[in-house]
């Protein structure tokens, strides 16, 4: 009984952990630049198949990451400039424009790949001897790598002198401005760091999941989720609504089943919409 | 005699399709403070933000060193060597009292700022704290000591005393005094008569968007001055 | 060049344009009546829109490909066929909506349905038996309203033979049940059951996952880890299916215990992948690789009038195929749609489908079943068995 404890624990952990990862580059142009970019999945998706090609060309692995980094923040500096920045602070149309994007980019991967699945083979097989359980290697490398990720970028946006810009950007653009930052080019570099973020996410599940043109319903509104639960704009808000969703979701998909975990994600993102819109942990 | 470091010429503008100020003139040259006053709602933050580019200028042109910088977006003024303290919201109160004075800066280094703290030692009492913390007077303080540390020719200050101490308030005009001996240009819009009559050289000063006196200190009558200061 | 084809295109275009004018003053009832007397309408309804709608260019090329066929041969009583297709990857009332539409404004003939049980149960209450309604898909057995007609595979014909082979075969004793929270999965699993105590095997397990939630197993698959089935019976769907598959694997599970899944056709397995197919069983009515001559026949149709970027041929695919062989025959043989003509026609009705010719008993198919092992992502056939009974009998 007790590795299925143990399992369960760590199933916690790696549901939170990836959950969290996912939701960063929501999180950026959201809890940034106030655009709720409904396209998230999509971009996770273009990140998923970056990953097949690199791997029906018989790359490397790892190739897939800086494939799918050009890949989004090309397509990210486009969408930016053409769609997003007319409609800078004006919540609804970026809301009705991303919107349409996501339609149109599941239509071009459905016209290029097909609609049907295709599978990414998991570049490390297996499963690792842990905690006196087993579980697959790649899961346990997953966690890590979300964990640092999450605290390469908490520490990189306190302290380095890009994140102190982007702070002071979003608490007060004019004043922002008026000491030499063009808002104008940092709200781009930061719109295309949040599609890259969800490339790079798109990457890491790839090899769990079926890649297919409609993957990308599955990402955004976990991560919009977490978003309405942790509070926008701070690394802590974040880690918070993925512990809570995801959390949530897989510890009681554990003790009871996957039928009340969804509910219970369910109830939670309404209940802090309705009770305390602002999250656990309001920018600040 | 070279460009004055701050000129504009027939500027009008305003929000949208309102027009709030009208045609007005003025140049600031290095070393002079220009002190542009008013009563509340005459015009004088608007023109601010007309010279800074946060607002077009429906017509009129506004020149740097006799370069004209109209289709500048504000971040480009500032590196064209323009400093603006705003009236409202003066300070990032996100950001640590340490950030607001460093975010510039590639070293990120306190050292220059070492005069300004033995003048306003609050400052340095508080560097670790969220500048959104500090009392308003504070953040003025904290906006004021930032723009003068930038080390710009030319410095435009909105209110800057507006809630500060008096104490605090000559020091500003002590700041003001010792940057402009050595060169600097400052605009400053005042409604604090007793302040303005510290630094300036000259006024401008406005009512319902247009400019009602301008001219050297010693030329324009105090009394008039209060005239438009006053209902 | 350019001009002198314009010239003659343009006078035949303004004396069409002039027929259509004097055509266009005949009453309005003549003219749909003039319609319906050339053509015979289908309403197709097949997921173009949705997760479901990876199986949609499958189902309407199959479907086009038969109704080609029997146009070439005379259509149905004189009539060439006209498909129409429609969404029905939506929410069930949509695709009713569209049902109506079709019914009211397009005067359409027949129905044929490949979609899920909700869908069908929203249909056939709008539908009323006015019209044939044949429903093509794999699906839970039972549907007898009046004039609809159900050619898929139902738990009889899956889960009878399977789980007999899994038990006398691979000596499985006990199974757990996993599939998408609704009609389909539950209905087959209560019938599964009822087959693995017949078979003297015991289930251990039985849970749902949210039926179209982002659904994620590492829950599920731990529980089962710990529970040590012989095998586990999976009527997950689509990215579930493939979700839950790739993460057995991942977890290892796949090395002791056996799979068997329901709705486990060429593109599922596609998704699941080669590293994560072993010990994986799937038992339906039809694999593409299966090499009977009239699956042969049929291919080289499908991939001659398709080319080689065909959609990927599956048994939901092809049952379209046979949906449109089944209208043809059923009209015929009833002398046209009238409900009760056609359920009476219905009773020992032959009609083609890529599998071979197939007969229609109880308003149901019996059909030859194949249970095949997963290797990589290629269905090989280990078992065949003949002419299973669906298990329902409708009145007809």
């Amino acid at each position: 009984m007790d590795a299925l404890i143990v399992t369960q624990a760590i199933n916690v952990v790696y549901a939170v952990s990836t959950l969290a990862v996912l939701t960063l580059g929501l999180a950026v142009i959201f809890g940034l630049l106030g655009v709720l970019n409904i396209a998230h999945g999509e971009f996770v998706m273009i990140g998923a198949y970056c990953a097949y090609l690199t791997q029906s060309w018989n790359w490397p692995y790892l190739v897939a990451l800086p494939l799918t980094l050009a890949l989004c923040a090309l397509l990210g500096a486009a969408v930016e400039r053409i769609m997003i920045r007319p409609l800078y602070r004006r919540p609804f149309d970026t809301l009705v424009a991303t919107w349409g994007l996501s339609l149109l980019l599941r239509k071009i991967a459905e016209a290029i790949f097909g609609p049907g699945f295709h599978s990414v083979t998991i570049p490390l097989p297996g499963t690792v001897q842990f905690l006196g359980i087993e579980y697959p290697i790649y899961r346990v490398v997953l966690i890590a790598v979300s964990f640092a990720v999450a605290a390469v970028l908490m520490i990189w946006y306190g302290r380095s002198r890009t994140g102190s810009r982007i702070r002071a950007m979003v608490s007060n653009p004019e004043l922002a401005q008026a000491q030499g930052i063009s808002v104008r080019r940092l709200a781009a570099a930061t719109f295309i760091a949040g599609t890259c973020l969800a490339g790079l996410g798109g990457v890491m599940v790839a090899p769990l999941v079926p890649v297919q043109p409609f993957m990308g319903l599955d990402y955004v509104l976990r991560a919009f989720f977490v978003l309405v639960v942790g509070g926008l704009g701070s690394v802590p808000g974040l880690l918070s609504g993925a512990a809570a969703i995801g959390g949530v979701d897989s510890a009681i998909s554990a003790a009871s089943n996957a039928t009340d975990g969804y509910f219970a994600v369910l109830v939670l993102a309404i209940l802090f919409l309705w009770l305390k819109p602002r999250g656990l942990i309001a920018r600040g | 005699m070279s460009a004055p470091r701050l000129a504009f010429a027939n500027v009008t503008g305003g929000y949208g399709s309102t027009v709030i100020v009208r045609d007005l003139n003025g140049a600031v040259a290095a070393g002079e403070v220009l002190c542009v006053l008013g009563r509340n709602g005459v015009g004088k933050s608007t023109l601010m933000k007309l010279l800074c580019g946060y607002l077009p200028c429906r017509s009129g042109h506004v020149l740097l060193d006799g370069r004209p910088i109209d289709g500048f977006e504000p971040s480009a003024r500032r590196r064209a060597g323009l400093t603006y303290c705003p009236q409202e919201r003066p300070v990032f109160d996100d950001l640590s009292v340490r950030d607001n004075l460093s975010l510039m800066h590639a070293a990120r280094q306190l050292g220059p700022l070492r005069p300004y703290f033995e003048r306003f030692p609050i400052l340095e009492r508080r560097l670790g704290q969220h500048a959104g913390t500090l009392s308003g007077g504070e953040k003025k303080v904290l906006s004021f000591v930032r723009g003068l540390a930038e080390d710009q020719p030319l410095v435009l200050l909105d209110e800057p005393s507006e809630g500060v101490q008096w104490e605090n308030i000559l020091h500003m005009a002590e700041c003001i005094a010792a940057k402009k001996a050595a060169g600097t240009a400052f605009l400053v819009v005042e409604q604090n008569l007793a302040f303005a009559e510290r630094i300036a050289d000259r006024y401008l000063v406005m009512d319902q968007g247009r400019a009602m006196l301008e001219g050297s200190r010693a030329d324009i009558d105090r009394g008039r001055i209060l005239g438009h200061l006053h209902v | 060049m350019v001009s002198m084809r314009q010239g003659p295109n343009r006078r035949t275009f303004l004396g069409a344009a002039a027929a259509g004018a004097a055509f266009g003053a005949l009453p309005g009832l003549a003219r749909r009546a003039a319609a319906a007397n050339r053509e015979f309408k289908i309403g197709l309804f097949i997921p173009l829109s949705g997760p479901a709608s990876l199986f949609g260019p499958t189902d309407r090329a199959c479907a086009e490909l038969a109704a080609e066929e029997i146009n070439k041969s005379g259509g149905i009583l004189g009539r060439s066929i006209k498909l129409i297709p429609t969404d029905a990857g939506g929410p069930p009332a949509e695709t009713a909506k569209s049902a109506v539409r079709l019914m009211l404004e397009e005067n359409v003939d027949l129905f044929i349905g490949s979609h899920d049980s909700a869908t069908r149960e929203a249909l056939v209450a709008t539908v009323k038996g006015k019209i044939p309604y044949i429903y093509t898909p794999v699906y839970e057995g039972g549907e007898c309203a009046f004039n609809v007609y159900c050619l898929g595979e139902t738990p009889n014909q899956q889960a009878h033979p399977s789980i007999g082979w899994l038990a006398a075969e691979r000596k499985a004793k006990t199974y757990y049940l996993i599939g998408d929270d609704y009609v389909w999965p539950r209905k087959t699993n209560a019938e599964t059951k009822k087959y693995i105590a017949a078979n003297g095997g015991k289930t251990i397990g039985e849970e749902y996952v949210p039926y179209g939630a982002p659904n994620k197993f590492e829950e599920v698959v731990t529980r089962i880890k710990s529970a040590k089935p012989d095998v586990v019976v999976s009527t997950l769907v689509g990215a579930d299916n493939v979700n839950f598959n790739r993460t057995f694997a991942g977890f290892g599970l796949d090395k002791n215990i056996a799979r068997l899944a329901f709705l486990l056709e060429e593109n599922t397995l596609l998704g699941i992948g080669a590293d994560n197919s072993r010990n994986l069983y799937s038992c339906m009515g039809y694999f593409a690789n299966v090499p009977s001559p009239a699956n042969t026949k049929f291919k080289a149709a499908y991939h001659a009038k398709l080319g080689p970027k065909a959609p990927q041929l599956s048994t939901i695919g092809v049952d379209c195929y046979a949906g449109v062989n089944c209208a043809h025959a059923l009209v015929a043989k009833a002398g046209g749609t009238n409900g009760k003509k056609c359920m009476a026609a219905s009773e020992g009705l032959t009609f083609k489908t890529a599998a071979g010719p197939a007969t229609m008993r109880g308003r149901q198919v019996d059909k030859t079943m194949f249970l095949a092992d997963c290797k990589g992502t290629q269905f090989e056939v280990i078992k065949t068995f003949a002419n299973v009974p669906s298990g329902s009998a409708c009145k007809t």
